[in-house]
């Protein structure tokens, strides 16, 4: 039988004697699952005419997918995927096929804006890009004059960049070093930051890339990978080849049932915060029943099996159901499948890592594929896949002093920083600001208690001058001083790579039209500037800034990337936007096939990968293995081989984590109860999700999105609304100890009955009129306008209300990662007067938070009581220094 | 492209092409990338859709199932549209496709009423690029791409792959083999209307659900909106 008979995948030839017959007669004659072709190619349906087709990189999200433009007369008019694309293989989610209205958003910001009334006032004067970059290098330049003059560079660090989404390719930090600044303030820890500290430390990159088409088991924690998780899009096509064509098994964890649940064979909605007991008790039945890998647990961790038997010892599956709600009897049983289906491996995101001790749940997950031996197999847990590009030379030296601003010293191990805690250290006036700017940004929003970045950004004694860089009027945006507005993603120039297949790729983003009514992207509005901070080059910045334009920019980064130059450099890349091409997707199996229809097939068992002659020159062995070269290990030396190894000082997977130790914490995955798990009984516990047709903040304005998804009323299991006598659709009050939000009850058999579920898509007071429902207000003079669909058609009449102000801040003193899902309320029928929308929460609440949250950092009193058993010298633990956290 | 105002059925009929489409609903995730690209292809505007994804829940906790349900036009080989159209404006396509021949049609909604599966709808005059309006509209299955070699807008971005496009009268085609091999249902065939949309394995209850009243004050209230804004309007295709 031919492997490429297109209906196995379909399950077709279980059906017996006759469909046989069929597939006899055929031979082996390939067959054509879509006889039509799957893409690259688009044609008007009004005309007949060929569209034109621009490649580019999608940015709706962080996945980053290999897109088309397909424009007509000058306008874009549809998006897809990428045929070329190895991550997403010609195909793009909802998000990705309505990007390209950021483009046409009748209220982006068309023209950079100057304050004119109080902040948040929404006055504006509308400028010129020539006087804004005046503005904002004036107020740069007054920050660098004062640090010479003072003889200071710390007080460069008053320059501050807070992004949500940098996708620059190094340009960010280029912009900041040049200028001697260390102030940049990412988003990371209101993303996953807990689970790349659970992973990093043990072998080295911050995410794994899950062999799921080649799967036969998927063991998979709070990672909505149907709709939303990292890599959406790609892992979704991967899961569902995986689990209907191999015929994998996937067992889901997530308190709420989501796409993923519907997909899965077996799903387990856990009391939230508890997946980190389910995978210990699960690593226990592995490892008494002797499951697990023994020659790789010996040969690649720095743990043996005695040492974790008996570390497991506490995590019985019965202690995990106490804990977690699912029967013990289950987590054997997943446990032994497991175990003995090959390959096998987890996934696992926001779920697990976003709780306070996120980064042990994470670990303890992540242990699961090292113990079974599933690390870099066919169809296993494997290592993410990139490449790499530099800024082009010269490059500005790092600035000198290191900031505290969003990387407080007091979580040494959150390699991702704590972007939550800036505006509390801002405001204990521990970190001082000068200059603000922000990029692809919208706190007031985005984070837990998100009324705290509204209070700090509206005080001009504590932000004397803010500048954003947002094309939209955010609820963030709003509070600026001054608006230089970037173009979208389809007007801007960038290098990509992201792991989203196992073999490796490099993408750019380009003007695919010119941009919009003179908008200027955000490289150019830099070069700019920087070249009326330093106007005769003698601060030494200019130089780093001699380009043309942002593509000019862009094309220098690609010129020292080897193999590139060959196929075409970066013209390559302008014309089919993704570079190498592996070869075509197949029809039938959405596999990356050669002329002769075999797979392309990715590099598996990358540790295992023996060093060259090259990379052992003057290299040294230590007496664990690790190969050392210029200070950093390079490799390990097992068995006689020289390999790659992991990316630890020793070379291998480190279960055991030293510099988890070194302040206090433990070094191998345990499970801590939080506070959440010991609630009242008439208490619940808060959760959020996304949902697969939006992002984090910036997607209500899309017509298409807000159209399927605009509302959010609250998850509330139907026992859970019957006991407070609410019915679905009532008005309901939802109390944190930071405030209240009146929304209304979504009663739904689909939660956890201690759980209460809120999207985090809706509820915008910003962002446009569509966001907020105000369509039909008068257009503001400085957007863009001029979508009578918006004017006219829009029907739903609900906006939603946002959940963020009322959640608690509480990170994790370990990874950085706020507990999103660690917020306990009370729930209740709305009180008279209580109108829909209705959002109270208090400031000085906030700030104890912060205070509290403090405690449980390595320099806190709760730190060591959470860890008595952890045997170090607890009197002596390293000091606290600037600099560690970034 | 020859065409005529009420071919005859081509299925079966050596020589000739019929189109069709099987959708896979065990690769389904609903995950709304067919109705976005198919709202950019035609720019649909808000309120209509030529295609849609129903999504039900069914069940109770912690035993609780999700469902989704693609919906778009069945390019039925006897449509009641086709016969009903006073003006001549829809027509059967030689090839399959029931298509509109805009400036034909009067808007009478006639064809509307006559659609067992509501797969109509009258173009609002508000678009945003193209300036056709006031008249009824439906889904092509991409007539003008699938007449250069592509699949429809839809089946092109598909993430499950859930949607297969193909010739039903070429027997090497994957349509053919699936309608042939696996066990598929098609929606409402109790009315002979012989639709050519092939459903693999959805669950009866689903399929009966599919046109029940909306039951969640979720999906409730956003159809009292709806018809708020649209009013005299008989259909409504939000998801839930």
């Amino acid at each position: 039988m031919n492997k490429h008979f297109p209906v196995s995948r379909r399950g077709f030839l279980k059906l017996g004697g006759s469909t046989a017959a069929i597939a006899g007669s055929l031979g082996a004659t390939r067959l054509h699952a879509m006889e039509q072709d799957q893409g690259g190619k688009d044609f008007s349906p009004v005309t007949g005419k060929e569209r034109q087709a621009v490649p580019y990189t999608c940015m709706v999200c962080n996945i980053e997918d290999g897109g088309i433009a397909y424009i007509e007369d000058g306008r874009i008019v549809k998006l897809e995927g990428n045929p070329d694309h190895p991550g997403n293989r010609g195909k793009l989610c909802a998000k990705g096929n309505s990007g390209f209205l950021h483009v046409y958003d009748p209220d982006r910001i068309m023209t950079p804006l100057l304050r004119t009334g109080k902040r948040g006032e929404s006055k504006w004067k509308r400028i010129s890009y020539d006087e804004a970059t005046t503005i904002l290098a004036s107020k740069l330049r007054e920050v660098i004059d004062r640090s010479i003059k003072e003889n200071d560079p710390a007080i460069r660090n008053e320059i501050v960049f807070k992004w949500g989404r940098n996708r620059t390719g190094g340009a960010v930090h280029r912009f900041m070093h040049a200028m001697g600044s260390n102030a940049m303030v990412n988003h990371t820890n209101i993303c996953e930051s807990s689970k790349k500290v659970g992973l990093e430390p043990s072998w080295g990159p911050d995410i794994e890339s899950c062999d799921w088409t080649n799967t036969k088991y998927a063991l998979v924690f709070g990672a909505n990978v149907l709709e939303t998780a990292y890599f959406h899009n790609p892992n979704a096509q991967r899961l569902v080849d995986g689990v209907v064509g191999n015929k994998a098994k996937l067992v889901y964890f997530d308190p709420r049932m989501g796409n993923t649940a519907a997909l899965a064979d077996e799903w387990f909605a856990p009391y939230p915060g508890t997946d980190g007991a389910i995978a210990l008790a699960i690593a226990q039945v592995i490892m008494n029943e002797k499951l697990y890998d023994d020659a790789f647990i010996r040969t690649w961790t720095n743990v043996t099996p005695e040492q974790l038997i008996e570390h497991l010892k506490p995590y019985t599956p019965e202690f995990a159901e106490k804990e977690s709600g699912v029967p013990a009897k289950d987590i054997r049983r997943i446990a032994r499948e497991f175990a003995t289906t090959k390959p096998a491996t987890t996934f696992s995101y926001r779920g697990p890592a976003k709780h306070v001790y996120g980064s042990y749940q994470e670990a303890a997950i992540h242990m699961l594929n090292v113990i079974t031996g599933n690390v870099e197999k066919k169809g296993g847990y494997c290592l993410p896949r990139g490449m790499n590009f530099n800024q082009p030379s010269p490059k500005p030296p790092a600035a000198k002093v290191p900031s505290a601003l969003g990387a407080p010293p007091q979580y040494p191990l959150a390699s991702h920083a704590v972007s939550t805690h800036m505006p509390y250290q801002i405001m204990k006036g521990e970190e001082k600001v000068a200059v603000y700017m922000t990029y692809y940004d919208n706190p007031v929003y985005t984070y837990p208690s998100s009324h705290v970045w509204d209070a700090l950004l509206k005080d001009e004694k504590l932000i004397p001058f803010y500048c954003s860089f947002s094309p939209y009027m955010s609820e963030t945006a709003e509070l600026a001083d001054l608006i230089i507005p970037d173009t979208t993603y389809l007007e801007r120039n960038d290098p990509e790579s992201m792991p989203s297949d196992l073999r490796p790729w490099l993408g750019i983003r380009q003007q695919v039209i010119k941009p919009l009514g003179g908008t200027q992207e955000w490289r150019d509005t830099i070069i700019q500037t920087m070249h009326k901070v330093d106007p005769d080059g003698s601060l030494g910045m200019k130089q780093y800034f001699a380009f043309k334009n942002g593509e000019e920019w862009v094309r220098a980064q690609f010129d020292g990337i080897p193999g590139l130059k060959e196929d075409g450099g970066y013209d390559y890349l302008k014309k089919h936007g993704v570079w190498p091409k592996y070869g075509s997707v197949d029809p039938v199996t959405a596999k990356i096939v050669d002329k002769n229809g075999e797979e392309v097939q990715p590099e598996f068992g990358l540790h295992m990968k023996e060093l060259s002659a090259a990379d052992m020159d003057g290299a040294t062995i230590a007496d664990n293995g690790a190969i050392k070269k210029g200070g950093k290990t390079i490799g390990v030396r097992i068995n006689g081989k020289n390999m790659a190894g992991f990316g630890t000082p020793s070379g291998k997977i480190e279960l055991w984590k030293a510099s988890y130790v070194k302040y206090g914490f433990n070094p191998l995955p345990v499970y801590k109860r939080l506070a959440s798990r010991d609630k009242k009984p008439d208490e619940l516990v808060l959760t959020t999700f996304k949902v697969n047709v939006h992002t984090q903040s910036r997607t209500a304005s899309l017509k298409y999105l807000a159209e399927l998804y605009h509302k959010n009323p609250a998850w509330i299991n139907p026992k859970t609304a019957a006991a407070r006598g609410i019915k679905d659709g009532d008005l309901i009050r939802v109390t944190s100890s930071v405030g209240y939000m009146v929304t209304r009850a979504h009663v739904t058999e689909g939660i956890h009955p201690d759980v209460v579920a809120i999207s985090t898509a809706c509820g915008h007071s910003a962002y446009g009129r569509l966001a907020q429902l105000k369509q039909k207000e008068k257009v503001a003079e400085w957007a863009l306008g001029g979508d009578p669909d918006i004017d006219h058609n829009v029907w739903w009449d609900d906006k939603g209300v946002h959940p963020n102000s009322i959640i608690k801040l509480a990170v994790d003193p370990i990874g950085g990662s706020q507990g999103w899902y660690d917020t306990v309320i009370t729930v209740t029928k709305a009180q008279a007067g209580d109108k829909y929308g209705d959002v109270k929460s208090s400031l000085e609440v906030s700030i104890k938070d912060y205070e509290e949250t403090l405690r449980f950092a390595y320099t806190g009193d709760i730190h060591k009581a959470n860890h008595k058993e952890v045997q170090i010298d607890w009197d002596h633990l390293p000091e606290p220094h600037v600099g560690a956290g970034h | 492209m020859p065409i005529g105002l009420q071919a005859e059925p081509s299925a079966g009929v050596a020589g000739k092409k019929r189109w069709a489409m099987v959708i896979d609903l065990r690769r389904c995730i609903g995950c709304m990338a067919c109705v976005a690209a198919c709202k950019a292809e035609y720019d649909v505007p808000l309120g209509v859709w030529r295609t849609i994804v129903k999504v039900k829940d069914t069940g109770q906790y912690p035993n609780t199932k999700r469902h989704f349900l693609p919906r778009l036009c069945n390019h039925c080989d006897n449509p009641p549209c086709v016969r009903n159209c006073p003006t001549e404006a829809t027509y059967k396509h030689e090839e399959g496709y029931v298509l509109q021949r805009y400036e034909r049609c009067i808007a009478c909604r006639t064809c509307m009423a006559a659609c067992p599966y509501n797969a109509r709808h009258v173009l609002p005059n508000s678009r945003t690029r193209v300036k056709i309006g006031g008249v009824v509209d439906k889904c092509t299955f991409c007539e003008h791409r699938v007449s250069n070699n592509l699949v429809p807008a839809c089946v092109q971005t598909c993430l499950g792959r859930s949607r297969i496009f193909g010739d039903l009268n070429d027997p090497n085609s994957e349509v053919h083999k699936l309608v042939g091999g696996m066990p598929t249902v098609t929606l409402k065939s109790e009315k002979g209307t012989k639709p050519q949309v092939y459903y693999i394995k959805p669950a009866q209850q689903i399929v009966n659900q599919i046109y029940s009243p909306p039951e969640s004050y979720a999906a409730k209230s956003d159809a009292e909106a709806f018809y708020r804004h649209n009013k005299g309007r008989q259909f409504f295709g939000g998801v839930l």
